[in-house]
């Protein structure tokens, strides 16, 4: 089964490891990923806040490229990139006008057929019809996780149809119990870790990822596990800083949903490269794997 | 801080509510205040006591000044908690967007100017070259700031910036979070297209 795949500029630069990581489980699972032709960047969140019609004019682009290519579902592991790629989709469904417009500017044009999923629904297919489940070979008893969504997931600056509930989602937590992983519940798996903010303001990132950090360590966690590259970067690169203003002793890994099931399915950790995390998470993989061989 | 009296601009009102209105999409009038935006805004903390309904309750009171410039339409993240929890559907973080749109165009001296130089650094990438180069644009960014803060004479933040970011970038390149190569996409030809339609739009 072949599935249009959408990188997105993150998962070929500084999360390069879960570009890696999404390929290397969908082939496992049956499902091969096929990188868009010449795809664009998305514009992001940044687009919205400089030119609206931009903001759906560039995630257009790879729509209509995806369709011209005969896919009929694009996977969009990028939480920002789906929710921009999600949104242009049915703006240009309510404003004939506007995708016409968007159109003759465009070499593959915009028909509006293309499922657009988010590497949650397109894991959970792979959860429906058992391929999960049969590749399963380690419990990882003892891992529990805080499964962080974040905003872009959850919450769409236009009404689209989301197939999880917006203020508690259970996506990644059925994904986990799949993989006999009990998630631990918490208070901030939809809260915004500040995105961007993370450069140009970072006062009130750090504490919006502050609170995120508490509660995840005083509900006893030991690692995130989260689906968008942004909030993985910020968790990850400023929660040293972060936890040492704000006296927090702990430090947790923040995993891709990649890179927990690429462990679930023995993958070694080289492999899925979470050498790359800057809060190290080998360390606690391995412990996990060295506890289940003593319990053999 | 003591909330502000409102100034009430009948004169302005309209002309202005029509304006957010249509640029945003949002039906501002469908406010009734009930202040679950507020209740739910991720930077409530950092805002005092602007909240996304008073933002709105200015803009319907033709208050244009003050709803150009606050510390909530630059401090907000986007992260659509107020519009997910409206009761009346109204998305309030687009009328952010929408009012720093306005504020630049009206060449206001925006209150945290790095954040909107980010969002052109970054769009601008992403059009040029028809794919963000995180390297590229940062460096744009990074420029930027510094040159602000040199003509504010502020040489202090530049240190305490340049600091910042380059234990970020030492970290990132010990992980191999750094990427040297440079992206393209051949397509940009349509995309510059695309923001030339784009320009033509907002001078029609």
């Amino acid at each position: 089964m072949q599935l249009a795949y959408y990188p997105g500029c993150s998962l070929q630069q500084s999360s390069a490891l879960y570009d890696v990581q999404s390929r290397r489980i969908f082939s496992e699972l049956g499902a091969e990923l096929i990188e868009i032709d010449d795809w664009n960047c998305c514009g992001a969140t940044s687009a919205g806040k400089v030119d609206d019609f931009m903001a759906t004019a560039m995630p257009a682009r790879n729509i209509g490229i995806a369709e011209r290519d005969g896919f009929s579902e694009i996977v969009i592991p990028c939480s920002a990139c789906y929710s921009r790629t999600l949104v242009a989709q049915q703006r240009l469904a309510d404003d004939t006008a506007l995708k016409e417009e968007i159109n003759s500017e465009l070499g593959a044009r915009v028909e509006g057929s293309l499922k657009i999923s988010s590497i949650l629904e397109a894991l959970e297919d792979r959860v429906k019809d058992g391929a999960l489940k049969e590749r399963v070979v380690h419990k990882m008893t003892g891992l529990r996780p805080v499964c962080y969504y974040g905003c872009m997931l959850t919450r769409f600056p236009y009404a689209v149809t989301v197939p999880d509930d917006v203020e508690n989602p259970q996506g990644m937590e059925r994904i986990l119990k799949a993989l006999k992983i009990k998630a631990v519940d918490w208070n901030y798996k939809t809260a915004c870790c500040g995105a961007s903010a993370a450069v140009n303001d970072p006062d009130t990132s750090h504490n919006l990822m502050a609170r995120i950090i508490k509660d995840a360590v005083s509900r006893g966690a030991n690692c995130f596990v989260t689906t968008c590259p942004m909030c993985q970067m910020n968790l990850d690169a400023q929660q040293d800083a972060i936890c040492r203003e704000n006296d927090i002793e702990e430090r947790l890994p923040v995993f891709f949903i990649t890179e927990v099931i690429g462990a679930a399915m023995d993958i070694p950790p080289e492999e899925l490269q979470t050498d790359r995390h800057f809060v190290d998470g080998t360390t606690l993989l391995k412990e996990l794997e060295e506890h289940e061989e003593k319990g053999k | 801080m003591t909330v502000p009296t409102i100034e009430v601009n009948p004169a302005q009102a309209q002309p202005f509510l029509k304006q957010v209105m249509d640029r945003s999409g949002q039906n501002l009038s469908a406010c009734y205040q009930c202040r679950r935006c507020a209740a739910g805004c991720s930077v409530g903390d950092e805002t005092d006591f602007f909240t996304p309904n008073l933002l709105i309750r200015m803009v319907v009171l033709g208050n244009r000044q003050q709803a150009l410039s606050n510390e909530l339409v630059w401090k907000c993240v986007s992260c659509y908690t107020c519009g997910t929890r409206c009761p009346n559907d109204i998305q309030t973080a687009r009328i952010t967007e929408t009012l720093k749109k306005m504020a630049k165009e009206e060449h206001l001296e925006p209150l945290q100017p790095q954040i909107t130089d980010f969002h052109d650094a970054f769009v601008r990438s992403g059009i040029r070259w028809g794919r963000v180069n995180e390297m590229e644009f940062m460096g744009a960014y990074e420029m930027k700031f510094a040159l602000r803060k040199l003509s504010a004479g502020k040489f202090g933040a530049i240190f305490s910036e340049l600091n910042t970011q380059a234990r970020l970038g030492m970290g990132m390149m010990r992980h191999r979070r750094m990427h040297f190569g440079f992206l393209m996409a051949k397509g940009r030809k349509e995309i510059k297209a695309l923001q030339r339609k784009s320009k033509q739009r907002a001078t029609q």
